[in-house]
């Protein structure tokens, strides 16, 4: 992991929405997220989670303050300069799986490539290997409605991993699934992290957030307070947001 | 991204909607179609009426009587006005070397040794010029006054044993007399002498209007007031001097001088309602040619709103896919697809869409005038340059109906792309 130690990093981040009146989706929000950490994002709706996850992912840019992913400002690129850095640095699974529906499911894999520029054969060998490892060997051909809802998600995971991402941004991605498919989904991510990934999960269920070293817990747009994980020990300790730079503008006088 | 790859994958999503993509694509299949089997049979009708025939009349100038505002090709609306003693007046005039009228006589069939074939074109009677020499591969022209013909290859070539100079047919006429001729020479060509004949081959017999067309005029008693009188003929053919266009000029004009004057027998028969046209059959045939192209441009025209129209269904289906998709937009945009390449993956669909239905709509297309060519029995031409100028127009059908869909695909808000159920 070469140019910065962290793969997202957010300072002062402000989103603010234009619906009559201002909306303050984030309001201020210090965050950094080094690389091979596994971080999990919480908080009601309406937190600003969702707004969170498309500042990180390179969808969306702020209205005030810096994102920095994969050492790259994005607050200053055009549509298409973001655009590469997300399908460069950037690995989505979604909760609804989101695969193209009549695209096999090595060919859904190989789609980022495609947009790269990469060639068919360097493409269909990478999503081979990757649809591999992530236990899905000799289903490349099928189409996603042939495959079960944690097949499918599987697929997912080996698309957002295909262009070698900063960070893998995983958005609920067991809500569509039943608690045991759920389960062997997570364990794949904790593999993946093992491995070195960077892994980024918003969700609502704390079962899942335990399962990262630290989370993250928004509120009105503020970070409430970040909690520290021990490995192996479910329960956890709570912690001020100390891996906040600057100090976090989210601890204070939010009860 | 490459062009392949745009291709491959939007041909994928067309045969994800087989059924709609086939009925959208209909609506260009039929323009092109049209288009296609129009400019076809017009081509080959043009091939079948006009031909191969560089107008060389020489020195022959066609006339007929007619209400003026008439329009139509050559004899339309003629009436029966020309007697033989004005075609003798006219031959004294000093512009014209000859004048003979020109008739059909109606027949059933024709036989040789025996052999009978049907033949309901009948013969061309007229006088023994109308045959001119240059065009005679064998024997001589007909005499006036006697019972004989000149028959062209087509005519000869019908029956087991070729007919040939000296032979003798038995013509049966409408009504079921019958009379003989005797053969005295062949032409070199199937195609019309004329234009009242039309231009396209057929077996044609060419007979003196003595005693043929009179013969049939005494019996059915047509053409003339009363019995006794002589025939009249509907259209005549008169000789100018030379071939130049004044000598042309002066002849017509002496012709249709005397023709509308009172001293004529014509002259007398025509009321003001009608008129004398002379026409040589290179002005006859540039006026069929014009009627040809009108004919030609309308329906042409026609075709090319149907083709609008297919246009306008790839634009709405295009739409609708573009809304249908908005979250599979989403997804590639979420993986790194820029603008440009959803715009070239919407405007590649469309534009598949488009050049499909002019590949089906030409293969139909020629397929039906070819048929229709067949069917109305004229010589099969083939437009290439028609097809490949489909498979463009259906490339730009493409791009025209696609670009907006495609375009309004491109822009979609990947945020809100992903949300979208």
């Amino acid at each position: 992991m070469a140019e910065s130690a962290s793969a997202v990093a957010l300072s002062g981040v402000r989103r603010i929405y234009h619906v009559g009146e201002p909306v303050y989706a984030l309001d201020g929000v210090d965050l950094e997220i080094p690389r091979g950490s596994y971080t999990a994002i919480m908080g009601p709706s309406g937190s600003g989670k969702s707004t969170l996850m498309n500042l990180v992912g390179c969808l969306d840019t702020p209205t005030e303050g810096e994102v920095v992913v994969g050492g790259r400002e994005v607050t200053g690129l055009d549509e298409r300069e973001r655009t590469r850095l997300r399908g460069e640095e950037v690995g989505f699974v979604f909760q609804t799986f989101n695969l193209m529906p009549r695209l096999s499911a090595l060919e859904n894999v190989a789609l980022p490539g495609l947009f790269r520029g990469e060639d068919r054969a360097t493409r269909r060998e990478r999503a081979a290997a990757l649809l591999e490892r992530v236990g899905l060997a000799g289903r490349g051909d099928h189409l996603p409605n042939e495959l079960s809802g944690g097949q499918r998600q599987r697929v997912a995971i080996a698309r957002a991993l295909v262009n070698d991402p900063a960070l893998l941004l995983a958005d609920e991605p067991t809500g569509n699934l039943d608690t045991d498919t759920g389960r062997n989904v997570l364990d794949l991510f904790d593999e993946l992290h093992a491995a070195g990934n960077t892994v980024v999960m918003v969700t609502h269920e704390p079962h899942v957030a335990e399962r990262a070293e630290r989370i993250v817990h928004l509120l009105d747009g503020r970070i409430e307070r970040i909690e520290s994980v021990d490995a192996g020990d479910a329960t956890g300790t709570e912690r001020d947001a100390t891996d906040a730079e600057g100090d976090a503008t989210g601890t204070e006088g939010k009860d | 991204m490459r062009p392949v790859e745009f291709l491959r994958l939007s041909w994928r999503s067309i045969r994800g909607h087989r059924l709609r993509s086939t009925l959208t694509t209909l609506g260009v299949i039929i323009g092109v179609a049209a288009v296609i089997a129009f400019v076809t049979l017009g081509a080959s009708l043009q091939a079948g009426v006009v031909g191969e025939f560089s107008p060389d009349d020489g020195r022959n100038v066609y006339g007929w009587a007619a209400d003026p505002d008439v329009e139509g090709g050559p004899a339309a609306g003629a009436q029966p006005v020309f007697s033989e003693a004005d075609l003798e007046a006219v031959e004294e005039l000093e512009a014209v070397e000859a004048a003979y009228g020109y008739a059909t006589v109606g027949t059933q069939a024709v036989s040789y040794d025996g052999e009978q074939v049907a033949q309901g074109d009948g013969l061309v009677a007229s006088g023994p010029s109308y045959v001119r020499e240059e065009r005679l591969a064998e024997g001589r022209q007909f005499e006036t006054g006697e019972r004989e013909a000149v028959i062209n290859p087509a005519a000869a070539g019908r029956f087991e044993e070729n007919v040939s100079v000296g032979d003798e047919l038995e013509v049966t006429l409408l009504g079921g007399a019958t009379t003989t001729v005797e053969v005295v020479g062949i032409t070199d060509t199937n195609e019309g002498l004329s234009p009242f004949e039309g231009f396209e081959s057929a077996p044609r017999i060419y007979v003196p209007t003595d005693p043929y067309y009179a013969e049939q005029t005494d019996g059915l008693g047509i053409g003339g007031e009363g019995a006794g009188e002589s025939a009249r003929f509907l259209a005549i053919v008169i000789e100018a001097e030379s071939a130049d266009e004044e000598a042309i000029d002066r002849a017509r004009e002496a012709a249709v001088g005397y023709l509308e004057s009172d001293a004529s027998d014509a002259g007398e028969l025509m009321d003001d309602e009608l008129a004398v046209t002379m026409q040589t059959s290179t002005e006859l045939l540039a006026q069929l040619q014009d009627v040809l192209d009108l004919l030609q441009n309308f329906v042409v025209g026609i075709a090319a709103i149907s083709l609008l129209v297919g246009s306008i269904g790839i634009a709405n289906i295009m739409l609708v896919s573009v809304t249908e998709r908005t979250r599979e937009i989403g997804i590639m945009k979420a993986v790194g697809a820029q603008n440009r390449d959803v715009l070239g993956l919407f405007l590649a669909e469309a534009v598949i869409l488009g050049v499909v239905g002019a590949i089906f709509g030409t293969a139909l297309g020629l397929a039906a005038g070819y048929l229709g060519a067949w069917y109305i029995d004229l010589p099969l031409v083939y437009p290439l340059e028609y097809v490949a100028l489909a498979i463009v127009v259906g490339v730009l059908v493409g791009i025209a109906s696609g670009l907006y869909p495609a375009w309004r695909a491109a822009r979609t808000d990947p945020i809100d792309a992903l949300r979208y159920e």
